[in-house]
């Protein structure tokens, strides 16, 4: 791990000062027990700060979107940055699936792609008690249910590979998600509702995710306005569908949704859902390639119906 | 001032007393964690937390709220909440922060009526802290783990019991009130109460924060809002969990053939929060949006009401996605 770490602000150095890149996105300590930070270092001071270990948990594809976006202030022509992103396997995946809504040029990009045991859940931290905060940074005690279930910890795409320890992909990760398609309909829905009614719209679930780069999101849209302000049960359930369902084929499972969540809703379960129905009924996992369609720009006449004529 | 006692296996009581007049608010497990929330019967209050993820102001300036309907009989505004309400366990910094509130709500030019009559008809009592979290730096910004700033009582632990003391009139009259229930403290009761509090107040780190008005104000201009700003994902984390933040907006919406007229908490994070009707935005960067917000906790109420808006509750430190920590950013950003 502090080797890895040591080659990569080796790497990002070099990246800075042969001016191959105009920026590394990475982590570096943050302020409180447990917690990193991201850091946007622009040069050789700055990627000495650089650090990779367990905690570096936000995908930071976030911020790709608005690094290719022409800044309001600059008139005239403008340059993309070339950026170089210290990436987990789901963080690439993100960056895969901008690439194909061309959000991200892939040309601009380095992937640097980090050895990735499983991050450590805060929550399972926080709970487990301080002591345990310490024993157990190594097991997978305290390592984040998104890793736990992690398809692919190797790095898609990786342009420059820092090797490590790292751990192996999970075969099943739906056990939840077919507990939970097992409930009747109306469990199914009370489940939905009791989690959902406890959101209080800050939308960090949308600014956290790497997917949620739309200028105005619907919910934010006034003309029409598709839903109310409020905590009217209908509005927020509309929000919630509508950001789940906008998911649908994207979602690459970082957690980064979740772990934003400053109230503990479980959104993993209803945007898992939806990954288990795109991967059964079109055989599409987002952001293992950039070559394969996504499924809901493709068509294909024997594409699956069911889920409308049989929800 | 007057003191109280009460064991705290005796709380329950004193919930289902005070219940029968009105509504007990306090701390309860709700999902695992610790809310504020109305005491039903099943519940036990909880009195080791650090403080609540959602703070105090929901209860009286609610996240949303319906304030009028409006249909074939014209509008009808929302009738104002009656009856009385107890507010037990707010921390001292919630505590506080209520008091910044009603400077905005209930003593600016215009007075909230719904804002008013909530916390005219709720007593609050306070509960100091024994162990304030690592976040905490309330001594910073003129508060203390045992203030009594906002509360009509402040109450006490000290092992197996609760020492009160009133902070109002309307504190003495509730001590009064229950009595029977609320006994006066022993010397030795007293004794231990003043040593937790000295404790606890040591438990507080300083962030240096002064002079923090006049520093910021010089750096309006600064690029470092930027730097900043370019970690920052723009949610609503930071003020919606802020106990002091305020600011709302009011929308007209349709419910079928009726309309309604809602007033919903607004962040100044958000890029629509100054979105103009033309399309303009004057605040284009997510930069000056943390700026406006910084600018207007520590510089425009202090300049406005004499107050800094901020009591140090460490909320937006703790749920930050993206661990932004305003105790560095008071004492960093350059001029
Ligand atoms: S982060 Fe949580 S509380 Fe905030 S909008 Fe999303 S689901 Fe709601
Ligand atoms: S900021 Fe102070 S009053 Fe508030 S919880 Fe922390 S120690 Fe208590
Ligand atoms: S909580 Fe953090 S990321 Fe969200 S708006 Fe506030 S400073 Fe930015
Ligand atoms: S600015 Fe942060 S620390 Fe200060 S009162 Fe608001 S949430 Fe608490």
């Amino acid at each position: 791990m502090h080797d890895a770490q040591t080659k990569l602000r080796e790497t990002a150095k070099d990246l800075l000062v042969s001016a191959k890149v105009d920026l590394v996105l990475g982590f570096q300590n943050g302020s409180l027990p447990l917690r990193t930070r991201p850091c946007f270092a622009r040069n050789a001071a700055d990627a000495g700060r650089l650090v990779w270990n367990r905690l570096c948990t936000n995908n930071l594809a976030v911020y790709l979107p608005r690094l290719f976006e022409k800044p309001a202030n600059v008139r005239g022509p403008w340059t993309p940055p070339k950026v170089a992103v210290v990436a987990k396997g789901c963080d690439a995946r993100s960056i895969m699936g901008l690439v194909k809504e061309h959000q991200v040029i892939r040309e601009n990009v380095v992937i640097i792609a980090m050895p990735c045991q499983g991050m450590i859940s805060l929550r399972k931290a926080e709970a487990a008690g301080a002591s345990a905060r310490t024993s157990k940074l190594d097991g997978d005690d305290l390592v984040a249910q998104a890793c736990l279930e992690c398809i692919q910890p190797s790095v898609p795409g990786a342009n420059i590979i820092i090797d490590g320890p790292s751990r192996s992909a999970a075969s099943d990760r739906f056990q939840r998600v077919k507990d939970f398609e097992a409930l009747t309909a109306a469990e199914r829905w009370q489940q939905f509702v009791a989690q959902v009614s406890k959101c209080i719209r800050c939308y960090a679930c949308r600014q956290a995710c790497p997917n949620c780069y739309c200028k105005t999101c619907f919910i934010d849209q006034t003309k029409p306005s598709w839903a109310g302000v409020g905590d009217d049960p209908t509005d927020l359930l509309l929000f919630h569908i509508g950001r789940v369902f906008h998911q649908a084929g994207r979602c690459v499972e970082c957690d980064a949704c979740v772990r934003a969540c400053p109230v503990g809703i479980d959104l993993r379960l209803f945007t898992q859902k939806l990954v288990k129905d795109v991967e059964e009924l079109f055989g599409y996992v987002p952001g293992t390639s950039l070559e394969e369609a996504p499924p809901l720009s493709t068509y294909r006449p024997d594409d699956s119906e069911c889920f409308i004529t049989d929800p | 001032m007057t003191l109280g006692a009460i064991k705290k296996e005796h709380l329950g009581q004193l919930v289902a007393a005070v219940g029968a007049h009105g509504g007990f608010y306090g701390p309860v497990l709700r999902d695992n964690d610790v809310c504020l929330d109305q005491v039903q019967p099943s519940d036990t209050l909880v009195l080791d937390y650090a403080n609540f993820t959602l703070p105090p102001k929901g209860l009286f300036f609610p996240r949303s709220e319906v304030i009028a309907t409006h249909g074939a009989d014209g509008m009808v505004e929302t009738p104002l909440p009656t009856g009385k309400a107890v507010l037990f366990g707010v921390r001292p910094c919630d505590a506080m922060s209520l008091t910044y509130l009603d400077k905005v709500f209930m003593e600016a030019q215009f007075a909230d009526p719904y804002y008013r009559a909530r916390r005219e008809r709720t007593l609050t009592i306070a509960l100091a802290c024994r162990d304030p979290a690592a976040t905490c730096f309330c001594t910073s910004v003129a508060g203390s783990p045992s203030g009594q700033g906002g509360a009509d009582i402040l109450a006490v632990d000290i092992g197996d019991a609760l020492v009160l003391e009133s902070a109002t009139p309307a504190g003495e009259a509730f001590l009064a009130e229950y009595r029977k229930l609320l006994g006066r403290p022993s010397d030795n009761q007293v004794k231990a109460r003043d040593a937790q509090v000295a404790q606890a107040v040591r438990k507080v780190s300083s962030i240096g924060s002064d002079g923090v008005t006049a520093r910021l104000q010089a750096s309006s201009e600064s690029a470092a809002w930027e730097e900043l700003a370019e970690r920052c994902l723009g949610c609503g984390v930071c003020t919606f969990l802020c106990p002091t933040c305020h600011c709302f907006g009011l929308y007209d919406e349709e419910v079928g053939p009726q309309g309604r007229r809602v007033r919903a908490q607004d962040a100044c994070v958000f890029p629509a929060f100054t979105l103009e009707a033309s399309g303009h935005n004057p605040r284009t960067r997510q930069g000056l949006r943390m700026r406006h917000r910084v600018m207007h906790k520590f510089c425009y109420t202090a300049q406005s009401f004499g107050d800094i808006f901020c009591v140090g509750c460490g909320r937006c430190i703790v749920n930050c996605p993206a661990n932004m920590d305003i105790r560095e950013t008071l004492t960093e950003v350059p001029p």
